[in-house]
C-alpha cells in the first residue's frame, strides 16, 4: 500500500487549465467549481489520455460517436448505462479497437497498433477470463515477466499485497471469488505501476469491504499523480470515487466535467409525476397556477403533471392538494431511471 | 531483459493450457486411431500392401489435419474469443514474440503425439523390413514438417478471424480433399500435396505425388515462414471480439 505513494513515472502535464464543459452556453448560473482533469474542448494533445473526435463503428452500428476529450491525473468516472459504449471506449485507449475516425493517444502516442503504450498503461477488462489453472500469484507473475520487469517476483509480491491477496495467492484462479478474481486482475494490471490505470466495472462483484479498499487505493495512486479512468453504470459509485465524471450515453459524450454540476443538472431537469387523487380534475385546475408546473394532462383517469424541477414540486404538491381540498392517493415520477436522466443529458447538447 | 524471455513465459502458459485434460485425452484416442487400425490389420494379415494407403489415406490426410486444427486453434483462438488473450496482448512486446510460442508449442505437440503414432502404425502394418521401414520414415519425417505446417495455418487463421476452426475445417475437408491436387497449379496452395512430395521425395515408395523432389520441403518451409509472418502482421491488428 504504502509502496504505491512513491513518484510514479512523472505523467505528462494535466489539462488542469481548461474549464469543464457542462454545456455552457445553456446554465451561464454555474458557479465555478473545482477543476476535475477533464477537457472535451482543443484536447491537450500531450495529456496522458485524449480521444479526440473519435467515432467507432462496426458496420451501420455506431458504438462510439464523435467523442472528444482528454483526462489528466485523478480519477474520471466513465458513467453510463450498459450497451452505452463505455468498453467500447476503454478498449479503444487499450489499443485492442481501431477508431474509425479520429485520434486516440496514449501520452501523445497512437493507441493502436502500438505495443510500446503498454508500459505506461494497466487494463483491467471486465471479463473474467483468466487460465483457471494458474494460481493468483503465477497470474500476476505473468504480467510482471512480458513487462520486462527486472525483479519480476518482488513486483508481484508488492502487486499482490496491494489488493489483499495474499491468503489466496497461491490458489488456483478457478477456485477464487468473483471478488478476488477482479483483485488478481488488478494486481496484474498495476505490476508495472504504470501512470495510466483503465478498469472496466472494477466494483462488479466485490462486497462492500473489498469495494471500500479498492476505493482507497484508487484514490491513494491518483494522489500520487497517476491517471485512472474507470466505468461504471452506477451513479453512487462514481460520486464517492471519481474527481471528474464523463457520462456516455447511446455512444455519444453526454455530459463531462466536475460530478456535483453533473448530479444537479440530473436533478433539476423537467420531471413528469403521475398523480392519483379525490378529485383529478380540481387538482390539475389547482396545479396549472403554479409557476413550478408546465403542464397537467387528464387521460384514461390518469392526471399527469409535468414540472420543470424536481425539488421544486415535491415542496409544493402537498400544499396545493390541500388548498385545493383534495385528497392525495398517490404521487409517483414516471422517468426517474438512469435511462432517462441520460436521454435527458444527451437532449441538451 | 531479452526478447526471448517473453517467449519462454508465453510458452510455459500455452503448453498448460494445451495440456487440459479432456482435449489431451481425445487427441490421444485421436493418435490411437491409426495404431488402432495397424493393430487389425496385422492381425487380418492383408500384409504390407496396406502400408501407404494407411499412412496416407488415414494419418496424413484426417489425423494430422484435425490434430493440428485442434491444437492449433486453441493455441490462439480460443484465447482470443474468452478474453483470456486480453493479459498478453496489453503487454508491450512484439505481437510475433506471442505467435512464435503459441505455434511452436502448438505443432510440437502435434507432432509428439503423431510421430510415434505414425511409426507405430508403420512397423505394425509394413512390418521391420527395410523397404517398408524406409516407407514408415518417410511417412515420419512428413508428419513431422505437417504439424508445423499445418498448426502456422491455424494459428494465422486464429489471429485473423474468430471462425478458424470452422475455415480451417473447410480448408482441409473442402480445399485440399476435394479440390487441391484435382487442377493443375491448385496443389502449390495444399499442405496434403506438399507432404506427398515428402513422401515420394525421401521413400522408396513413389505415390502419385503431384509435387517431386525437394519442392515439397521448399514449399512447405516458404508456406510456414510465410503464413507465420502473416500471422505476427494480423495479431498485430487485432482487434477485441465480442465486444458490446
Amino acid at each position: 500500500m504504502t509502496d504505491l505513494a512513491a513518484p510514479p513515472p512523472p505523467p505528462p502535464p494535466s489539462p488542469r487549465s481548461v474549464e469543464p464543459r457542462i454545456d455552457p452556453g445553456l446554465d451561464p448560473a454555474l458557479e465555478p467549481v473545482p477543476l476535475p482533469p477533464i477537457a472535451t474542448a482543443a484536447p491537450a494533445i500531450s495529456a496522458p489520455i485524449v480521444l479526440d473526435r473519435v467515432s467507432r463503428w462496426y458496420g451501420n452500428v455506431v458504438a462510439v460517436n464523435d467523442i472528444s476529450f482528454s483526462l489528466g491525473a485523478g480519477i474520471t468516472g466513465l458513467l453510463g448505462p450498459n450497451g452505452a459504449g463505455k468498453t467500447t471506449i476503454l478498449h479503444l485507449l487499450a489499443g485492442l479497437l481501431r477508431p474509425s475516425a479520429g485520434r486516440v493517444l496514449i501520452g501523445g502516442r497512437p493507441a493502436w497498433g502500438n505495443p510500446a503504450i503498454y508500459r505506461d498503461l494497466g487494463l483491467v477488462p471486465e471479463r473474467e477470463a483468466v487460465h483457471a489453472f494458474l494460481t493468483g500469484r503465477q497470474f500476476v507473475e505473468l504480467a510482471a515477466r512480458l513487462q520486462g520487469l527486472p525483479d519480476a517476483e518482488a513486483a508481484t509480491a508488492r502487486a499482490i499485497a496491494i489488493v489483499d491477496l495474499e491468503s489466496a495467492a497461491d490458489r488456483a484462479v478457478g477456485t477464487y471469488s468473483k471478488g478476488m478474481r477482479q483483485r488478481a486482475k488488478i494486481a496484474a494490471a498495476l505490476v508495472h505501476d504504470p501512470p495510466i490505470l483503465l478498469l472496466d466495472e472494477p466494483f462488479n462483484g466485490m462486497d462492500p469491504r473489498q469495494r471500500l479498499h479498492m476505493m482507497d487505493l484508487l484514490r491513494s495512486m491518483a494522489a500520487a499523480g497517476r491517471t485512472i479512468l474507470f466505468s461504471s453504470h452506477i451513479l453512487e459509485e462514481v460520486e464517492r470515487l471519481a474527481d471528474g465524471i464523463l457520462v456516455i450515453y447511446a455512444g455519444r459524450l453526454a455530459a463531462a466535467g466536475d460530478f456535483r454540476e453533473i448530479r444537479r443538472l440530473m436533478t433539476d431537469r423537467p420531471h413528469t409525476f403521475v398523480v392519483r387523487s379525490s378529485d383529478d380534475r380540481r387538482l390539475a385546475a389547482a396545479f396549472m397556477v403554479e409557476p413550478a408546473v408546465f403542464g397537467s394532462e387528464l387521460r384514461d383517469d390518469r392526471l399527469t403533471i409535468r414540472v420543470t424541477e424536481f425539488s421544486g414540486f415535491t415542496r409544493i404538491v402537498a400544499r396545493v392538494a390541500r388548498d385545493a381540498g383534495v385528497s392525495l392517493f398517490e404521487v409517483a415520477p414516471t422517468d426517474d431511471s438512469l435511462e432517462s436522466v441520460f436521454e435527458y443529458l444527451v437532449s441538451r447538447r | 531483459m531479452t526478447v526471448l524471455a517473453p517467449i519462454g513465459v508465453i510458452a510455459t502458459v500455452t503448453l498448460r493450457a494445451l495440456l487440459g485434460r479432456r482435449r489431451t485425452l481425445l487427441m490421444l484416442l485421436v493418435a490411437g486411431a491409426p495404431v488402432l487400425l495397424g493393430l487389425i490389420i496385422r492381425a487380418d494379415r492383408s500384409g504390407a500392401d496396406a502400408l501407404v494407403p494407411s499412412l496416407e489415406g488415414l494419418t496424413v490426410t484426417s489425423v494430422l489435419p484435425l490434430v493440428s486444427l485442434i491444437f492449433g486453434t486453441a493455441a490462439l483462438g480460443s484465447e482470443l474469443d474468452d478474453g483470456t488473450a486480453v493479459h498478453i496482448l496489453t503487454k508491450p512486446i512484439p505481437r510475433w514474440s506471442i505467435i512464435v510460442p503459441k505455434l511452436l508449442v502448438a505443432a510440437g505437440l502435434t507432432a509428439v503425439l503423431l510421430v510415434p503414432s505414425t511409426l507405430l502404425t508403420g512397423i505394425l502394418i509394413g512390418g521391420t523390413g527395410s523397404h517398408e521401414l524406409g516407407i514408415t520414415f518417410a511417412f515420419c519425417i512428413a508428419v513431422l514438417i505437417g504439424s508445423f505446417v499445418y498448426v502456422a495455418i491455424f494459428v494465422a487463421l486464429s489471429a485473423a478471424t474468430s471462425r478458424g476452426l470452422v475455415i480451417g475445417l473447410a480448408y482441409s475437408l473442402l480445399w485440399e480433399g476435394l479440390l487441391a491436387g484435382a487442377l493443375p497449379g491448385t496443389q502449390y496452395f495444399s499442405v496434403r500435396e506438399y507432404l506427398r512430395g515428402i513422401v515420394s521425395a525421401i521413400g522408396p515408395h513413389d505415390t502419385l505425388a503431384s509435387i517431386v523432389g525437394a519442392q515439397g520441403f521448399l514449399l512447405a518451409m516458404v508456406a510456414f515462414l510465410i503464413v507465420t509472418i502473416l500471422a505476427s502482421t494480423r495479431l498485430a491488428r487485432f482487434e477485441i471480439r465480442g465486444a458490446e
